[in-house]
């Protein structure tokens, strides 16, 4: 629509009292339907059974998925906006956290959060001379699988971000080595390892290795999640992963900025990932420095 | 002490298998075109879009597929359950029915475990299908 001149700018905003109401649970819960009449309800229990099918399959397990949520929370700690700033989280305190749906722990679930997150989106030709430097979109994927996981025989991937990626990479004519930093949906720490996984970061069940002496986190070699993500951050939506992913490519994130300050690569190019229902759909985005 | 877990909300569709579990039967459409046997109960076939159908009654007999262990209770009336096991079993016909295992602990179940249907009458117009290991 932009390139066309049907539009001139697109806003994409997102706001949600999902903390001070209850509208997330009803929602999560009347999805449950009659799962409900076997005591299965909302998000939680979904990803717990495809990260059980995973465990079962390529040996995942909390060994792996502490590594995602302790290195998130260090990003949070660089974030004066993120819900879990000053509540810094060792391996420990996520070993000794609460089962909720087990394989899960509390710390493997995402927050729930009152706010927001907007991005507009203009033709690049308009965005040259913004006051801002823009984040440049130079590939784009979807791919639904859509069918109820529960009937699939893939339960622990390959997800929608295999071929969702694929057609990303293709588009912007890069490879994943070319990725500096990814932002990733992060519902629940298992969905970022198999996101990461299906792009093809390490192969099923390395993601354990991959993480080791701190992959993601600041000083690592591939930081994920920069804000925090929706673990540590906040929870918007897809508009989480993708608006840290612009906002770090503008280098408008004050301390916990990519580059020297986190002692990261600058960032060229940044990965953003959004999915849906219990890893039923999903959208890949690359982003870049003009 | 009354019944105090969520019901199944019986329609059109999923009718005739709730009134196959009053009769400890647990019946899915089957495609009268290309054969898969499928659930939920729908009017299309999910595979080739048919309408016809036939109803077969399945032996029971399946795997754990995938499980989960509620430590949390979302409902009040599975408080006093905790800590339970939710299942998503594989029956030998192909469908993937979510139920619960019962009559093991929940560290007692695995990932392609065999197991088989048990009833549970809840009242007398509801039966729940629920699984326990296959020994």
């Amino acid at each position: 629509m932009l390139e066309s001149g049907l539009c001139s700018y697109v806003l994409i905003s997102y706001g949600h009292s999902a903390l001070s109401s209850d509208s997330m649970q009803r929602m999560l819960l009347d999805l449950s339907g009659d799962d409900a009449v076997f005591g299965h309800f909302g998000a939680t229990g979904g990803y717990a059974l495809a990260a059980r099918r995973a465990m079962h399959e390529f040996g995942t397990g909390p060994e792996t998925w502490k590594k995602i949520a302790v290195g998130q929370r260090r990003w949070a700690n660089l974030n004066p906006a993120a819900m879990m700033h000053s509540k810094p989280m060792t391996e420990a305190d996520y070993d000794n956290a609460k089962l909720i749906v087990e394989p899960l722990r509390l710390p493997d679930n995402c927050l729930i959060t009152d706010g927001g997150r907007a991005i507009i989106v203009t033709s690049l030709e308009r965005a040259r001379d913004l006051k801002q430097p823009p984040a440049v979109i130079m590939g784009m994927g979807q791919h639904n699988p859509s069918t109820v996981i529960a009937q699939s025989d893939w339960m622990a991937g390959p997800t929608g971000a295999r071929q969702a990626g694929e057609a990303a990479f293709a588009m912007a004519d890069i490879t994943l080595d070319d990725v500096d930093a990814c932002q990733i949906y992060d519902c629940f720490t298992y969905t970022v390892e198999i996101t990461l996984q299906d792009y093809g970061f390490f192969k099923p069940g390395g993601g354990r290795d991959w993480l080791q002496g701190g992959t993601i986190e600041p000083g690592g070699r591939m930081p994920v999640n920069t804000s925090g993500g929706q673990l540590s951050e906040a929870y918007f939506m897809g508009m989480t992963p993708i608006a840290e992913g612009a906002m770090q490519i503008m280098g408008r994130c004050g301390e916990r900025q990519l580059g020297p300050a986190t002692r990261t690569k600058s960032p060229e190019i940044i990965l953003c990932s959004d999915n849906g229902g219990i890893l039923q759909s999903h959208s890949c985005t690359l982003l870049r420095r003009l | 002490m009354s019944y105090d877990k969520p019901l199944p909300k019986l329609n059109s569709d999923n009718r005739p298998f709730w009134e196959g579990c009053r009769q400890h039967e647990l019946r899915f459409q089957r495609c009268s075109d290309c054969g898969h046997v499928r659930w939920p109960p729908s009017d299309l076939c999910p595979q080739c879009h048919s309408t016809e159908i036939n109803w077969l009654i399945s032996k029971g007999i399946g795997k754990v597929y995938t499980f989960a262990v509620y430590h949390t209770a979302f409902h009040p009336g599975f408080a006093a359950d905790l800590p339970y096991t939710v299942a998503v079993v594989a029956l030998d016909e192909g469908p993937h029915f979510m139920s619960n295992i019962v009559g093991c602990r929940p560290d007692e179940v695995k990932c392609d475990m065999p197991v088989k249907v048990v009833w549970e009458d809840v009242d007398e117009r509801i039966t729940l299908p629920k699984f326990r290991a296959l020994s």
